[in-house]
């Protein structure tokens, strides 16, 4: 390969610092690209620093970053990294070309970019990392259409590729998901044909990555395997459209529809279906049995209930951590309109987001109430039932690895 | 390429200049794409035209010459320079065809309707795809559905659905459409919606077949969301076929479709390469997926390679020539008619067909492609100069030697009147208004 070319565009990419935006985004694009088994692949020079970049970030809690670290250890190198084949094609040096227009404006795409390499909470890519362990952990099958020998530190190459198509898949639902409605665009947001033309390349780079992801999926041969992730992205989209959503895109607190059964049921579409399948779906192209495929799909859903009632608790009990997310649609706060009294229910109506004085009080009834810490026992709860399903797996360190990855995005601080 | 090989020979005589000038155009007529192939046409020899990796010999053979024909390229015949193959002089190795346009074979058929043969499975399509989309969540089956009212021309299932008659008919496993055939067809058509979506937002446009489009009435962000639903399902109708190879087949069109989309937005500098760019794309937005639909059921109706390949060049010439007809309605038909605004790719900056034709009658609209008629007044202008040009007449020319080309690769399947509505298919494509 044209190695100049490749370096021309490494210090194109790194020498403007205002491009900063963009090289993350690339990283995001071009990291989890699909690339078929037999694909020579390079990791990513820089790899290393911004791995260290995330471990050292304030906010990640230190056993999380050291599961993290210990568990891509187990699976020979990590999820992410760089296809030659695909820096070179046109329409990734197409997009890097054009984004360089939307930097300065507040277009969602650019903070996707950011958020993906640099998140700075517990969200980082651990999806293809989890359905990696999970392979591993379900160890080799001689019904698989494998080899043992094909196994590269303990998972199937089919099984690293559908690692790297969910990641390819979520990047890809982000970025739709960041599209603006044109009409609801503020001054602020920077000119309006900026941000038509961030909703442009936003369509366009997802709609790019999702067809790497179907041809990836289809590369794999499995059809099973093909509904299964299907149906994850049905629901993920699903989930944008529900009356949960409806309901906090209004911003309005005071909505007392909402139940916890809603919150869930938002919360499997929205994220664990695509963690559940994809489970299911390793165990499938290993051809294991459907009760591993049961347990590895139960294993999903549940880590991914614990996680975000985790992260919703963290949300709402630190203010600094106020999230874009409507308080009123946070599991304690769902939580506290099922158990809260009519006279409690007034703080959560009168409850005005600016006001830091109406945001201690609405903490504190929630706390009064009880709903926090049935929060925190559900969360308990989802962590022990995931842990449970993975029962079916003989000891191994790849299943130590789940438990303590688990154990660590469902921790409190 | 040939082109510029040709442009050397230029000490030749007048004659061989005038030649010359028909091969260029010829050249810019067939394009020089490498994957924009031409059967040889073994039949016609007075129909050859050299391509453009045969081109090396700068002389043209003296003993030949005077057999050589050409006619003009207005009006409604062929640029044809015509060698016999057997002529060594010529160094013709890739030797591509190009037939004369309907003259050979005479239009026999009219009386067919092609949608008669599937009618029953046509009629049930979109409900099929509703009840595929279903879902619980209101807003969004409303919106899933909208575009599958059954006033969509349907195009895409009409042929997928005829292809499969004629496939199992010269495969001898059924006279009917099987199942399996049909979720391809239904997918196709999903895959095609949903790319409609996506492109509406992409392009704004606030219309789509003569109603106000989706994101227009709910945002482009739902819509976006709605667009990758639609896909997901037809992934999931398209797992249920079972095939691996077909699954594939419908995959790489989704790749060719966004590929497809990255090249509309970029212009080539070179006149040259500009016209087999527009082909290219032409290709990946519109005749992949109907190529494909056609290869997937050929494969499911057990064809083997070869049959399978030559219903992909069925779908794939049918496909180039459904988008030139389309291109040059954008010129000629008015909004009435189309359900859309005419000039639309112009305003949109996308230089089709006809003013690329136009641009080698009047240069100075190169300038303007080159700046995607961004300057007011040169929609206007371009709009202007197509008219006084041959652009949409050669624009048509080219679409009905696809077409022909299309109704050629049906040759090998069996006599049927599934067969006999995919060649009446390719020529009622380029009558059609709207």
């Amino acid at each position: 390969m044209q190695s100049h070319a490749l370096e021309s565009i490494f210090s194109k990419l790194y020498s403007e610092t205002s491009l900063v935006y963009l090289t993350k985004y690339l990283n995001v694009i071009l990291i989890p690209k699909i690339r078929s088994n037999q694909c020579h692949c390079l990791h990513f020079p820089n790899r290393n620093i911004q791995t260290r970049k995330y471990a050292s970030h304030r906010d990640a809690p230190k056993s999380f970053s050291k599961a993290v670290s210990d568990a891509e250890k187990l699976v020979g190198y990590p999820t992410s990294f760089l296809s030659l084949r695909c820096l070179l094609s046109d329409e990734v040096s197409n997009i890097a070309y054009h984004m360089r227009k939307l930097v300065g404006t507040k277009h969602p795409l650019l903070k996707t970019a950011r958020g993906m390499v640099f998140d700075g909470k517990n969200n980082l890519q651990i999806r293809g990392l989890l359905v990696m362990l999970v392979s591993k952990a379900a160890g080799p099958n001689s019904q698989a259409p494998y080899t043992e020998q094909d196994m590269i530190s303990g998972v199937y190459p089919s099984q690293r590729a559908l690692a790297e198509i969910i990641e390819v898949i979520y990047t890809a639902s982000l970025i739709h998901k960041g599209i603006v409605n044109l009409k609801d665009i503020v001054p602020e947001d920077g000119p309006v044909i900026d941000m038509e033309f961030g909703n442009k390349m936003a369509v366009l780079s997802g709609d790019y990555l999702l067809s790497s992801a179907c041809s990836g999926l289809a590369k794999l041969g499995n059809p099973d395997v093909v509904d299964l992730v299907a149906r994850a992205i049905g629901d993920m989209m699903t989930a944008e459209f529900t009356e949960f959503t409806d309901t906090f895109e209004k911003t309005n607190t005071s909505q007392i529809s909402t139940s916890f059964t809603d919150w869930l049921k938002q919360t499997r579409l929205s994220l664990g279906s695509l963690l559940a399948h994809s489970c299911w779906s390793a165990m499938t192209l290993a051809g294991h049995s459907k009760y591993l495929e049961e347990m590895a799909f139960s294993f999903g859903e549940n880590v991914i209930y614990a996680q975000q009632l985790c992260k919703e608790i963290t949300s709402f009990t630190n203010q600094d951590e106020q999230t874009s997310q409507s308080p009123g649609s946070l599991a304690p706060v769902v939580l506290f309109r099922e158990l809260a009294s009519e006279d409690e229910m007034s703080y959560l109506i009168n409850y005005s987001p600016d006001s830091v004085y109406s945001y201690n009080k609405l903490l504190n009834v929630v706390r009064r109430t009880g709903a926090l810490e049935k929060c925190q026992d559900l969360c308990v709860q989802y962590r022990n039932k995931a842990i449970a399903s993975l029962d079916c797996f003989k000891e191994s360190d790849a299943k130590l690895a789940l438990i303590n990855m688990v154990t660590a995005i469902s921790s409190i601080k | 390429m040939s082109f510029k090989v040709l442009k050397e020979t230029r000490h030749f005589n007048k004659w061989t200049q005038n030649v010359i000038e028909q091969l260029r155009a010829c050249e810019f007529l067939i394009g020089n794409s490498e994957d924009y192939r031409y059967a040889v046409h073994k039949r016609s020899q007075n129909v050859v035209i050299c391509s453009s990796s045969s081109c090396h010999s700068h002389r043209l053979c003296p003993t030949h010459r005077t057999s050589l024909i050409y006619t003009t390229l207005n009006a409604n015949t062929t640029s044809i320079l015509a060698l016999p193959s057997t002529c060594q002089y010529s160094n013709v190795q890739a030797v591509r065809a190009f037939s004369t346009v309907g003259k050979d074979e005479p239009d026999v058929y009219v009386d067919i309707d092609p949608y008669k043969l599937v009618e029953a499975d046509m009629a049930s399509l979109a409900n099929d795809i509703k009840k595929q989309l279903n879902t619980q969540e209101t807003l969004l089956k409303t919106m899933s559905h909208y575009y599958f009212d059954g006033k969509g021309k349907t195009f895409r299932p009409l042929v997928a659905l005829l292809m499969s008659k004629a496939c199992n008919i010269s495969t001898n496993i059924s006279d009917r459409v099987l199942s399996k055939q049909r979720t391809v067809a239904i997918v196709a058509e999903m895959i095609h919606t949903a790319s409609l979506v996506h492109d509406d937002v992409i392009d704004a446009s606030d219309t789509r077949r003569g109603q106000c489009s989706l994101n227009k009435m709910y945002g482009q962000r739902k819509s976006i969301l709605v667009g990758d639903y639609i896909l997901s399902q037809a992934s999931i109708a398209l797992a249920s076929t079972g095939n691996p190879q077909v699954i594939t087949i419908l995959s790489s069109v989704l790749e060719d479709l966004v590929s497809g989309e990255f090249m509309q937005l970029g212009s080539k500098e070179d006149e040259n390469e500009r016209f087999s760019h527009y082909l290219k794309k032409t290709y990946k937005k519109t005749a992949s997926l109907i190529a494909n639909t056609c290869k997937a059921v050929a494969i499911l109706g057990q064809c083997d390679d070869f049959m399978s390949e030559k219903a992909y060049q069925y779908g794939r010439n049918l496909g180039i020539a459904f988008q030139l007809v389309d291109d040059l309605l954008d010129f000629v038909s008015s909004e009435l008619v189309m359900g859309k605004p005419t000039a639309a790719d112009l305003k949109l900056g996308l230089a089709t067909a006809p003013v690329l034709f136009a641009a080698q009658e009047f240069p100075e609209l190169h300038p303007m492609i080159m700046r995607r008629f961004t300057v007011d007044g040169d929609v206007e202008t371009a709009r202007h100069l197509v008219a006084k040009s041959e652009g949409v007449q050669q624009t048509k020319l080219l679409a009905s030697q696809h077409s022909q080309e299309a109704i050629k690769s049906l040759q090998e399947f069996r006599a049927s009147d599934a067969r006999l509505s995919l060649e009446r298919l390719a020529r009622i494509l380029l009558e059609r208004k709207s």
